[in-house]
């Protein structure tokens, strides 16, 4: 990771570029030779993940990875059957679709019926399939926040005697120390970490190296220009180059629609790594329309003022848009980013999701501002109380999150998962996938050292809808006491609802995973990973 | 014999309308939240206080009102302009006709993603066409700035609806009888005067059908709020029907979702009885 500038700061971008002119001669062959390779090697690449995954996953590959040979080797039993699942629709779903699934299929002769719904819709699916108990889902994909709900009302089960019986327990070894205890609740386990969607601050050094802009700034505040280490110096810096560049380059621009992906991220991150708390745990009380709160609103805002119009309805797939065609500058997003900044993912004729990247080669990667970033959202993947083929669902959720196969997954082009294991952040395969991968991984590895987690506890969906649509109410021009008032007030009558006792505890076991509080990170509890 | 044959007809009746009614009634006076387990305890009324104390509710409610009776009279007025213009025969009248009728034929949802297109910022091209009217940069947010976000909604209605207006009132204009504007035109009548003393009398019963379905239709609105805002800015464009979608099928307090869908079915068969009544009483008059 790093907050430097890489370009040299007193050259211009014409001294740059003028020093990559060619031949025209060297030039059509180079972009020849080019263009063969893009295209070849999305098509390689798969091909050799799939080969990878395979040969971990059969006899020859038992001792690299045992854990994925063992459940191959046991799932076997289970051929012929047909094997519900769900993911998010889109590139999520493009890993069961064009990977997992076929794989799987091949390896044990289990098949695999897939539903793929947006992200919010995965939770009321389960839910309602809960409720209807038609036996339609079997491994399912569960964001670490509805794990407590889950776990707690029976939807998914606890997989303890699963990983005995198949032993699997070294699975979790090399997860990072921000991942291990992610689906533990209550003693017990619920699933396999298997999405590492930790935020970090993505930027374009060749921005922030335009010698114009970086004197511009020197006359204007006294100071280098830089990439922001804390959220007003973030603000300032948004603004100042939305000043000087827009309608061309904006500030930032990040997805604030409502419910995609739910601004409720944004507030939780920053909320925190200014210091808030969001409940008082002796009673309960919200603490999300204190003086903090206000401050993180308003940081907020600003960050939209400085951001392309129309940015209070951008869904985060626009937002990528933005950055992939160089409209923004800075953006404090998911790890794909990084991957789709330099079009690995866009080469793969199955990603039809976003435009070709504009900013190959000109992004860096650094902590968010304050230090904290979120992880928000990420997946484990569960087994349903209501499945009837809870063995075969186990194994394919222990195959596809061993060792060696989730690192294929992770590499895939087409896909959005993201690293979470040690192993994946040091695999040299990764770390060869184009120039800059060695610094992304160490980034996203550090960032998690320094994550905090989302709410993560008994009627987090409400709470996190409640403060979504209070968020949005303020980027309409509501007044940002008042929409956090309301906020407070709902998040009270929900505590209410669910039982203050209930939620006390639930919240005191939230706040024992690293990463609950700015006060309790990786890195806090001395448990830091270098990568 | 005779009730064996209209057993499957009775069976499907029970097992998709009357089950179903009496399952939700239970639902509704039971503790039925997902976030709350799986048992089932008797609350009596408060599902029903809780949707009352609740002021997202209350201000759905009176949305639901005011979108109901603005989209129903725009689309009424529209609707009848449009039918009078195309009463009489005019060369192109048919190509007029089937382009009017087209958004009756268009999902509310893809009307609402298409709207949305329409106002979105930066892309949609809703400023830039206000631009042309309008001196200066247009940099309204027409999909969250009050009072637009409200105005862009009722556009996107009577867009879809008021060709369904234009369809019965023009049925009921080409019903009423030629003879009777001839005897007005013979007693002196000006245009204006016809229309008033022949076209709206007799057009009024055809004008009731056609507010009574629009009126119950548009107080179901969510389709389009679903695509085009979400209910956003924050709760600002909630129809009940929307907050009751997400009271139950987004956060599974079905409970108090059902509950306050009792409420709300219970409002409508008021309006509608009224309507209803208002209608059959011409009729009742000439029975008598």
């Amino acid at each position: 990771m790093s907050d430097e500038v890489h370009h040299d700061p007193d050259m211009s971008q014409e001294e740059y570029m003028s020093g990559l002119r060619m031949a025209r001669r060297d030039f059509l062959v180079k972009s020849g030779l080019a263009a063969a390779a893009a295209a070849a090697a999305p098509a390689w690449l798969s091909t050799e993940q799939a080969a990878a995954a395979v040969k971990a996953s059969t006899a020859v590959g038992q001792a690299r990875d045992p854990i994925a040979a063992n459940a191959v080797t046991q799932a076997k039993k289970y051929s012929g059957l047909s094997m519900g699942r769900i993911n998010e629709v889109g590139p999520q779903a493009l890993d069961d679709v064009n990977f997992s699934g076929p794989l799987w299929q091949r390896l044990t002769g289990i098949k695999t019926n897939l539903t793929e719904v947006p992200f919010a819709q995965i939770r009321t699916k389960i839910i309602a399939e809960d409720l209807a108990k038609s036996g339609a889902l079997d491994s399912v994909e569960v964001s670490p926040a509805w794990i407590p709900d889950f776990a707690d009302q029976g939807v998914v089960m606890p997989i303890d005697g699963l990983i005995r019986k198949y032993k699997a327990q070294a699975t979790i070894a090399d997860l990072h120390p921000l991942y291990k205890g992610l689906a533990r609740y209550k003693g017990k386990t619920w699933g396999f970490f298997d999405d590492g969607d930790v935020w970090a601050l993505y930027y374009r050094k060749d921005v922030f190296g335009n010698r114009r802009l970086r004197a511009a700034y020197k006359a204007k505040f006294k100071r280098d220009l830089r990439v922001p280490r804390g959220w007003d110096e973030f603000n300032q810096v948004a603004q100042f180059i939305t000043d000087e560049m827009a309608p061309r380059v904006y500030g930032t621009g990040m997805g604030r629609a409502l419910g995609n992906p739910g601004n409720q991220f944004y507030f939780f991150q920053q909320f925190r790594a200014n210091g808030g708390r969001f409940f008082n745990p002796r009673t309960m009380k919200a603490e999300i329309n204190n003086a903090i709160a206000v401050k993180t609103m308003n940081q907020i805002l600003a960050q939209n003022k400085a951001s392309p119009p129309g940015v209070d309805k951008l869904d985060f797939i626009s937002s990528w848009g933005l950055w992939l065609k160089g409209q923004t500058a800075m953006i404090m997003a998911w790890p794909p980013t990084g991957r789709i900044s330099e079009n690995i993912a866009q080469r793969h004729k199955a990603f039809a999701t976003l435009p070709k990247s504009k900013v190959v080669g000109k992004v860096g990667y650094a902590r968010v501002p304050g230090a904290n970033g979120e992880h928000a959202g990420a997946f484990i993947k569960c087994v349903m109380a209501t499945s009837e083929n809870q063995d075969a669902a186990y194994l394919y959720n222990q195959w596809a999150t061993s060792p060696s196969v989730s690192l294929q997954r992770v590499m895939l082009p087409y896909t959005l998962r993201d690293p979470y294991r040690i192993s994946h952040y040091r695999a040299p395969a990764y770390r060869k996938l184009w120039k800059g991968a060695a610094e992304y991984l160490e980034a996203l590895c550090e960032a998690a050292n320094d994550a905090v987690l989302d709410l993560s506890m008994s009627g987090a969906g409400d709470y996190a809808n409640a403060l979504d649509r209070a968020m949005t109410s303020m980027y309409a021009g509501k007044d940002v006491q008042d929409a956090l008032d309301e906020a407070k007030r709902e998040w009270d009558s929900i505590t209410d609802k669910l039982g203050v006792a209930k939620q006390r505890a639930s919240y005191a076991t939230f706040l024992k995973y690293p990463g609950a509080t700015n006060k309790n990170t990786v890195r806090k509890l001395g448990q830091a990973v270098k990568c | 014999m005779r009730w064996f044959l209209v057993a499957p007809a009775v069976l499907i009746v029970v097992a998709l309308t009357i089950f179903p009614l009496g399952f939700a009634l239970w639902v509704s006076f039971v503790q039925y939240d997902f976030a709350l387990g799986d048992e089932h305890p008797w609350v009596g009324l408060d599902n029903f206080v809780e949707n009352w104390k609740d002021p997202v509710w209350r201000a759905s409610l009176w949305r639901t009102i005011w979108f109901s009776v603005t989209m129903v009279a725009v689309e009424l007025v529209l609707g009848l302009l449009l039918a009078l213009a195309m009463l009489r025969p005019f060369r192109g009248r048919r190509v007029f006709m089937t382009l009017f009728v087209i958004p009756l034929f268009i999902s509310p949802v893809v009307v609402g993603g298409f709207f949305d297109l329409f106002v979105r910022r930066p892309y949609g091209v809703a400023n830039q066409l206000t631009s042309w009217i309008w001196p200066g940069d247009v940099t309204i947010d027409f999909s969250q700035d009050s009072p637009w976000v409200y105005i862009v909604l009722v556009i996107a209605d009577v867009w879809q609806w008021t060709p369904f207006m234009f369809v019965i009132l023009l049925a009921g204009l080409a019903a009423i009888p030629d003879t009777l504007y001839e005897a007005a035109d013979l007693d002196g009548a000006k245009p204006r005067q016809s229309f008033v003393f022949v076209t709206l009398p007799l057009l009024l019963p055809i004008v009731l059908i056609a507010v009574t379905f629009r009126l119950v239709d548009a107080a179901k609105l969510f389709d389009i709020i679903y695509s085009l805002t979400r209910g956003g800015p924050g709760t600002d464009t909630y129809t009940t029907s929307y907050y009751l979608y997400q009271q139950g099928f987004e956060f599974f307090h079905l409970g108090q979702g059902t509950a306050g869908a009792w409420m709300f079915m219970i409002m409508l068969l008021f309006v509608s009885f009224w309507l209803v009544r208002r209608l059959l009483k011409p009729l009742e008059e000439t029975s008598l």
